[in-house]
C-alpha cells in the first residue's frame, strides 16, 4: 500500500502558488482574454418575461446591422420561456456595440403567460403553474424512523423553530461563458469551466460532433463555486455562432445575466421540532423544509444536486425522525450545485434549533454538542477550536450582553466527503536538461492545484517546487475529474504521487543510476540524450481518503441601536487529512468563511412579484463581504497525514453562517431567524420597528 | 449604450448650447454612464464639461468656502483644511462609493445624481419616475425607500454630500439661460418633492457651478448606516451642524437623507435644539419632531429606529 | 450674485484653459505649451464627434496608441479588445465591482466606467504597465508570498488599487488599506491576505487577520 513519506521536506511546507507570478502581473489568459485572428464577440438575448409563449423570433434585421456576422435562436419554432432571462437567441458581431445594437433588432412575438416568483405564492393552489403539467409544489417525499409523536411526550424539553434563507448566487468574479474556435480538426472550446470534460462532452453532443474533435482548455479561470460545469446554453450558442460567422467568438455573460440564469443555491423554509431528554441527549426531531430550487424544481441540474433537499438531522443521530421535503418551482432561474450543496442551509436549520434546545434546557450549546455528536474528530475540533476561542470565558446566557453593542457567540458544524476520483490519470514528460512537466486534465478554480501538483512532484522527485512546470486544463491531457464536491486535491496528488514515482523507477532503468533524485537528477537526465522521457500513470489507492469534519466558533457584535452585525472573529478546526500547503489551505479556509459571512449577513437574490423580474441583477444591491466586513479568522489546520489528501474547499463555508446566526442569537436574546441577517431584521427581532400602515 | 455623439464644452455658453434637446453633461461620469448602459435614460449626446474652467476649485475663505461643481469627491476627501473647518463635509465624501469612483466623481455630479431605486434602476421596468403608470415600490419591496414624500413616487435622495451641506446651510450656485441663481440644498432638490419625475429642481441645461458653504458652524458631522461596512449605499444617513456655546447648541441644523426625496429637515426640529445641550432626551425628542408624520411603507419601517439612532449619535458627535 | 474671481461664462485665459486639461498639459515644457494648446483647439475644439467611429488618442504604459473608436466605446473595452492589454478584467461593468480597476494619471479609476475618448489626454496605467521589464514590484512580490489571490481574476484590480495607495501613502494602516480597497470585490475571499500583503510590500508588519496552527493529529 502506499504512502506519504514519513518525513516530507515539500509536502506541508508553505509554497507559494506556482502561477503567483502570471496572476498578479496580468499576464495569466483567462477565457475571456484568448486572442484570436478575426475574433467576433457574442451577445445573448434574454427574455424579459417571467413566462410566455414565443411564437416567432425574427433574426432578419439583426442579420444585417453593420458588423454582425452570424444570428441564432435558442430553438426554432414556438417555444414556452419560464424565467425572466432565459435565452432566446445570440449574435456574433465585430464589436460590443454591433452587438448591443443588433439584439435590439432582434424580433419576438410572444404572448406573455401568468407567472410566479415568490414560493409562498407559488405553493398556494391557484398559483399559476410554472410547469403546466405539474403542481409548483408536489408533495413531500417522507423518511420516517422511530415514533416521532411517542417520543415527543417522552421529552424533558421540546423546542420549535421557523428558520428561513434566501437564494444565494455565485457570483464567481469572471462570469461564464468562453471563446470558441473551429478549424479543420473541429472545434477549441476556452471555456471558462470547471470541468473541462464536461464542457468537450455537452459541445460534442449539442454540435453532434465526434468527442475526439473536440478541445477544451482552461488555463486559467475566475471563480465556479459550482455553477460552470458543461458548456452551458451560453457556450452552444458561441460555438454554433462562431460555426455560422466562420470565425471565432468570444461570448461571456455580463454580470446582469450571472444574477437571472446560471445556478444558485435553493432558499429554505424549514420547520423543526427538536427535543431531548434532561441530560441533553437528543431524542426526536420532527422536520419539514421547502425551498426553491427555480424553474429546476428539484430535478437534477446542470452539474447536478441543485434540488432544495437537505440532509437532516445533519451531523446529529437522532433516534426518533419524521423529515419531510419538497420543492417549490417558480418561474425564475434554475438552480445549480453551489459550495458544498445543501450542507450550509442544513447546517443553519439544525445547529440553530440545537442553540435554541440548548437555551430551553439550560445548556451550554457547546455541552449540548459535545453530547450528542458522534464524530470523534469533531469532538476534537470542539475542544481545541473552544480552547482557542475561549468560548468557555465568552459563553454567556442568551441577551445578557450589556448593550447597545451586544456582543454574543456561537458555534456550528460540517460535515463532508472530498475524496479523489480513481479514475484520474496523468503524466510527466522529463528533458534531457532536467526541466519538468507534469500534465493533467485538470482544472484550477483558484484552490491552487497546480500547486498541489508540484509540490507532490517535488516531494517525490526530490526537487524544488518552481523546478516543476504543470500543465493543467486541456482535455488533450491525461484525464482527470470535474472540480467539485472538493475532489481535485484529493484526485491530483495520489495521481501525480504515481506518476512520479513510475517516472523515478523508468529513469532509474534507462540510466543505470540507483538514485536519480535531487542532487542527481541533472546528471541522470543528461543521460537521456536528445530523447525526453514521457511517463503515464494513474490515481492510486491509499494516499487519499474521504470525510471530514469541521467546527467553527463566531464572535459577533451587534448594535441594538441600528442592528448592524458586526462578525469580530471566526475560529475554525477544520481537518483535511494530510494537508498539502498549508498556505494554500489557509487561503481555501478564508474564502469559505467569507462567503459564508455572505450567506450570514448580506446575500439574498430580490424576485419583485408584480413584474417577476430579479431586483437585484448587480453587485450595488446583491452584497457581496467587502475587506471591510471581513473578521479576524483564527484558523487550527488538523494535519492527518494517515488520512491521506482530503478536499478543504467545501467544508470551511459549511458551518459559518449557522455560527455567525447562533452568535446573533446569543447576543440579543431573541432570534433572527431568517438569514441574510440585516440591520432591519434585527431591529424588528427586537421589537423596534414600528408596524407599517396598512 | 445606445450610440452618441461626444463634445468638450470650453465655455459655459457654448456647453449650453451644444447640449441640445437631448444631450446631458458628462463630469466624472459614475451615475451618467451607468444609465445608459441599462436604457435608463436616452442621451444621444454627452457635453463633456471637465474642461470649463474655473469650477475645480476649493477656495477657502473667512466667511464661506466655495467648492466648485468639478472638484472630485476625493480631492474633498483629501483637504486637510476641509476636515478641520467641514468635519461633516469631510465624513460624508469619505462615505462616498469607493476611492476608484471618488477619484473621479464631482461634487455637481453627486448632488444631481439620479435615483438609486431598484425599480428606477431596473432596465425593463417603466416606473412611474420613468413616465410609466405607477411607482412599483409601493406595493413592491420597498425596504430601501422613502418614509416622506409630497407624491407617489417613493425614491428618496441619496447623495451623502446633498445631507451634510443642507446641515451646514450651504448654497448652490446654478446657471440656468445664462443666469447664476443661488438655491439653497432645499431648493435644490424641492421639485423632487412634488414630481414623481424629478430628481431634483435642476431643469435640462441647468449647470451646478460651485456650492458656498458658510464658515458659521464650527461643528458639523455625518454618520449613515449600511448593510454593509464600506462600499455601500446608506440606508439613513444624517448631519448636523451647529455651533456649542457652553455645551449648548447654536445654530444647530440636522437633517436626514434616505427617508425623503429631498433632504429631510423640520424647522421645528431644530428651533427645539436650539439653546439646548444635546444630553439627556433632548436628542430622542429632536428625532421625535424630525421623524413626526413619518408613513413607513411595508418594509421600511426599520428606518425609523435607525434614524433615532443616527441623530443620537450624530448631535453627540458635535460634542466631541 | 455674480462673483467677483472667475468669470463663469466668456473667454477663456490660456492659463485657466490648461489648468482645465489636468496634469499632462502642466507638466508640458512652457516651449511646447503653445503647441500643445493649439493641437487641442484642432482636434476638441468643440467638435462633436461621433456618433460613428472618430480618432482617439491614448497613452497607455507610456506608449501613445491611436485609434478609431464610438464615443460610447469604454476605456475598458479600448484597453482590453483594442488594445490586447487583457491585465485589467471585466467583472460588472458597473463601477461595482474593481476588477477593471487602472491608474488615471496615477489614481485609480474603474475603467469600465470611463469613456476611452474622456481618456485622452491622460496617463493611463494597466498592470501590465507597473513593471515594463516584467520584474514583480515589491508589491506584486508581496502578493505572491502571502497568497494574496487565488483564482487570480480579481488580482490585477487589488494590485493597482494597493500600489496606488503605496504611492500616495507609504505608510498605510491596516484602515488606509481597507479604505482603499472597498471598491474591489473577491468572491474567493483573499481579503485578509490581501491586507498582509499591502503592509509587507509597505515594510510594516503584517498585521495579520488570519492565524494559522496546523496541529499534527497523533
Amino acid at each position: 500500500m502506499s504512502e506519504w513519506p514519513a518525513q516530507p521536506k515539500v509536502l506541508g511546507t508553505r509554497v507559494p502558488r506556482v502561477d503567483g507570478p502570471a496572476k498578479v502581473t496580468g499576464q495569466a489568459r483567462y477565457s475571456s482574454d484568448i486572442q484570436a485572428p478575426g475574433l467576433l464577440i457574442g451577445m445573448i438575448l434574454r427574455s424579459p418575461w417571467p413566462a410566455a409563449r414565443i411564437q416567432r423570433i425574427n433574426l432578419e434585421k439583426a442579420r444585417q446591422m453593420p458588423g454582425i456576422k452570424a444570428a441564432v435562436a435558442v430553438q426554432e419554432g414556438p417555444r414556452i420561456v419560464r424565467y425572466y432571462g432565459e435565452e432566446l437567441a445570440a449574435v456574433a458581431g465585430v464589436s460590443r456595440q454591433a452587438c448591443e445594437d443588433a439584439l435590439r433588432a432582434i424580433e419576438v412575438e410572444a404572448e406573455p403567460l401568468p407567472f410566479v416568483v415568490r414560493e409562498e405564492d407559488a405553493r398556494k393552489p391557484d398559483a399559476p403553474r410554472v410547469w403546466e403539467q405539474a403542481p409548483n409544489m408536489p408533495p413531500p417525499r417522507v423518511r420516517e424512523e422511530g415514533n416521532v409523536d411517542e417520543a415527543l411526550k417522552e421529552c424533558a424539553a421540546v423546542i420549535e423553530g421557523f428558520y428561513t434563507t434566501s437564494v444565494q448566487l455565485h457570483h464567481p468574479m469572471e462570469t461564464h461563458g468562453g471563446t470558441v474556435r473551429w478549424d479543420d480538426e473541429g472545434v477549441t472550446a476556452w471555456i471558462s469551466t470547471q470541468g473541462i470534460f464536461s464542457v468537450r462532452d455537452g459541445l460534442a453532443g449539442a454540435l453532434r460532433l465526434d468527442q475526439s474533435k473536440v478541445r477544451v482548455v482552461t488555463e486559467y479561470m475566475g471563480g465556479g463555486f459550482g455553477s460552470k460545469f458543461g458548456p452551458g446554453v451560453e457556450g452552444v450558442l458561441a460555438a454554433r455562432l462562431a460555426r455560422e460567422a466562420g470565425a471565432p467568438v468570444r461570448l461571456m455573460l455580463s454580470r446582469f445575466e450571472e444574477a437571472l440564469a446560471v445556478g444558485n443555491r435553493p432558499s429554505s423554509f424549514q420547520r423543526i421540532r427538536l427535543g431531548a431528554k434532561a441530560d441533553g441527549t437528543l431524542h426526536v426531531f420532527d422536520y419539514e423544509n421547502y425551498g426553491t430550487a427555480g424553474v429546476g424544481a428539484g430535478q437534477a441540474t446542470e452539474g447536478g444536486g441543485g434540488g432544495a433537499d437537505l440532509p437532516m438531522p445533519y451531523i446529529y443521530r437522532v433516534p426518533n425522525r419524521r423529515i419531510k421535503q419538497t420543492t417549490v418551482a417558480v418561474n425564475a432561474g434554475s438552480s445549480r450545485a453551489f459550495r458544498a450543496p445543501g450542507h450550509p442551509v442544513a447546517s443553519f436549520g439544525m445547529e440553530s434549533a440545537m442553540d435554541d434546545l440548548a437555551v430551553k434546557l439550560g445548556m451550554d450549546p457547546l455541552e449540548l454538542r459535545i453530547k450528542n455528536d458522534p464524530s470523534e474528530i469533531r469532538q476534537r475540533e470542539y475542544r481545541i477550536g473552544a480552547e482557542r476561542f475561549g468560548w468557555k470565558e465568552k459563553y454567556r446566557k442568551p441577551g445578557s450582553s450589556p448593550g447597545p453593542i451586544k456582543v454574543g457567540v456561537g458555534v456550528a458544524s460540517a460535515t463532508w466527503g472530498g475524496g479523489g476520483s480513481s479514475r484520474t490519470q496523468g503524466e510527466i514528460q522529463i528533458n534531457p536538461d532536467g526541466t519538468v512537466e507534469v500534465r493533467l486534465g485538470v482544472q484550477d478554480i483558484g484552490t491552487g492545484t497546480r500547486t498541489v501538483a508540484a509540490v507532490t512532484a517535488a516531494e517525490v522527485l526530490g526537487l524544488a517546487p518552481d523546478q516543476v512546470t504543470v500543465k493543467i486544463g486541456d482535455t488533450r491531457y491525461p484525464p482527470g475529474p470535474g472540480s467539485g464536491g472538493s475532489v481535485t486535491a484529493a484526485s491530483v496528488a495520489p495521481t501525480v504521487y504515481d506518476v512520479c514515482t513510475r517516472a523515478l523507477e523508468e529513469l532509474q532503468k534507462q540510466t543505470g543510476l540507483p538514485d536519480v533524485r535531487g542532487e542527481n537528477w541533472r546528471a541522470a537526465c543528461k543521460k537521456l540524450g536528445v530523447t525526453p522521457l514521457v511517463v503515464q500513470g494513474r490515481w492510486r489507492e491509499g494516499l487519499s481518503s474521504s470525510g471530514v469534519g469541521g467546527v467553527q466558533f463566531a464572535e459577533v457584535a451587534v448594535d441594538t441601536e441600528t442592528g448592524l452585525v458586526t462578525v469580530r472573529k471566526i475560529v475554525v478546526g477544520q481537518d483535511c487529512g494530510l494537508i498539502v500547503d498549508p498556505l494554500t489551505a489557509e487561503s481555501q479556509v478564508n474564502g469559505g468563511v467569507i462567503m459564508g459571512i455572505g450567506l450570514a449577513l448580506y446575500e439574498e437574490r430580490v424576485m419583485d412579484w408584480q413584474s417577476g423580474v430579479v431586483l437585484n441583477p448587480n453587485f450595488e444591491t446583491y452584497k457581496l463581504p467587502g475587506i471591510a466586513d471581513v473578521p479576524e479568522i483564527d484558523i487550527v489546520l488538523i494535519n492527518m497525514p494517515e488520512r491521506g489528501v482530503i478536499g478543504l474547499g467545501e467544508p470551511v463555508h459549511i458551518p459559518t453562517a449557522a455560527a455567525i446566526a447562533n452568535a446573533v442569537a446569543n447576543a440579543l436574546g431573541v432570534r433572527v431567524n431568517s438569514l441574510p441577517i440585516t440591520p432591519r431584521k434585527v431591529l424588528a427581532a427586537l421589537g423596534k420597528v414600528p408596524t407599517a400602515k396598512a | 449604450m445606445k450610440p452618441f455623439e461626444f463634445v468638450t464644452a470650453l465655455s459655459t455658453e457654448s456647453a449650453r448650447e451644444l447640449l441640445g434637446p437631448k444631450g446631458q453633461y458628462l463630469a466624472g461620469g459614475n451615475d451618467l454612464l451607468g444609465r445608459p448602459k441599462d436604457d435608463i435614460t436616452e442621451a444621444n449626446r454627452l457635453v463633456n464639461i471637465k474642461a470649463l474652467p474655473g469650477l475645480d476649485r476649493i477656495e477657502p475663505g473667512a466667511d464661506h468656502w466655495r467648492i466648485g461643481a468639478l472638484v472630485t469627491i476625493a480631492q474633498i476627501e483629501d483637504h486637510p483644511e476641509i476636515r478641520k473647518v467641514f468635519p461633516g463635509l469631510h465624513q460624508a465624501a469619505a462615505e462616498v462609493g469607493s476611492q476608484q469612483i471618488r477619484n473621479v466623481a464631482t461634487l455637481g455630479g453627486n448632488l444631481a445624481q439620479h435615483s438609486r431605486c431598484w425599480y428606477y434602476r431596473h432596465r425593463d421596468i417603466q416606473c412611474l419616475k420613468k413616465r410609466g403608470r405607477i411607482c412599483y415600490a409601493i406595493e413592491g419591496d420597498n425596504r430601501y425607500h422613502a418614509l416622506f414624500t409630497g407624491n407617489v413616487c417613493i425614491s428618496p435622495v441619496v447623495s451623502n454630500l446633498a445631507i451634510a451641506l443642507t446641515a451646514l446651510d450651504a448654497t448652490a450656485i446654478v446657471l440656468r439661460d445664462g443666469q447664476e441663481r443661488r438655491m439653497s440644498m432645499a431648493e435644490l432638490y424641492e421639485l423632487a418633492w412634488d414630481n414623481p419625475t424629478a430628481h431634483h429642481s435642476l431643469r435640462p441645461g441647468d449647470l451646478i457651478l460651485r456650492v458656498e458653504i458658510p464658515t458659521q458652524r464650527r461643528r458639523s458631522a455625518y454618520l449613515q448606516i449600511s448593510e454593509k461596512h464600506a462600499f455601500d449605499w446608506a440606508l439613513v444617513s444624517c448631519a448636523a451642524a451647529a455651533n456649542l456655546e457652553n455645551g449648548r447648541l447654536r445654530n444647530v441644523r440636522v437633517a436626514l437623507g434616505c427617508i425623503s426625496p429631498v433632504p429631510h429637515q423640520v424647522a421645528a426640529a431644530n428651533q427645539f435644539l436650539e439653546g439646548k445641550a444635546p444630553d439627556d432626551d433632548v436628542p430622542d425628542h429632536a428625532a421625535d419632531l424630525l421623524l413626526a408624520g413619518a408613513e413607513p411603507q411595508t418594509h421600511n419601517a426599520y428606518k425609523i429606529p435607525m434614524a433615532r439612532a443616527l441623530i443620537r449619535r450624530t448631535l453627540r458627535q458635535l460634542q466631541a | 450674485m455674480k462673483g467677483s474671481e472667475t468669470p463663469s461664462t466668456g473667454r477663456l485665459s490660456r492659463r485657466d484653459f490648461f489648468k482645465g486639461l489636468g496634469t499632462t498639459a502642466l507638466a508640458a515644457a512652457a516651449s511646447q505649451a503653445e503647441s500643445v494648446a493649439q493641437e487641442l483647439q484642432k482636434i476638441n475644439a468643440e467638435k462633436v464627434l461621433g456618433p460613428g467611429p472618430v480618432p482617439v488618442t491614448l497613452k497607455v504604459n507610456g506608449k501613445t496608441h491611436k485609434l478609431e473608436l464610438e464615443p460610447r466605446v469604454t476605456l475598458l473595452d479600448a484597453l482590453r479588445n483594442h488594445l490586447g492589454l487583457t491585465g485589467p478584467k471585466e467583472g460588472c461593468d458597473r463601477a461595482s465591482c474593481g476588477a477593471c480597476t487602472v491608474w488615471l494619471d496615477g489614481v485609480t479609476i474603474y475603467a469600465c466606467q470611463k469613456l476611452a475618448i474622456d481618456a485622452q489626454g491622460h496617463e493611463i496605467t494597466t498592470v501590465e504597465g507597473l513593471t515594463p521589464d516584467g520584474r514583480l514590484t515589491p508589491v506584486q512580490r508581496a502578493f505572491v508570498e502571502r497568497d494574496a489571490l487565488q483564482c487570480g481574476y480579481c488580482t490585477p484590480g487589488f494590485v493597482m488599487s494597493v500600489s496606488a495607495l503605496l504611492r500616495k501613502n507609504p505608510r498605510p494602516t491596516v484602515e488606509d488599506v481597507r479604505h482603499a480597497c472597498a471598491g474591489n470585490l473577491c468572491r474567493c475571499g483573499t481579503h485578509p491576505r490581501i491586507l498582509e500583503a499591502a503592509l509587507v510590500a509597505a515594510g510594516l508588519p503584517p498585521v495579520s487577520t488570519t492565524r494559522t496552527e496546523v496541529i499534527n493529529h497523533v
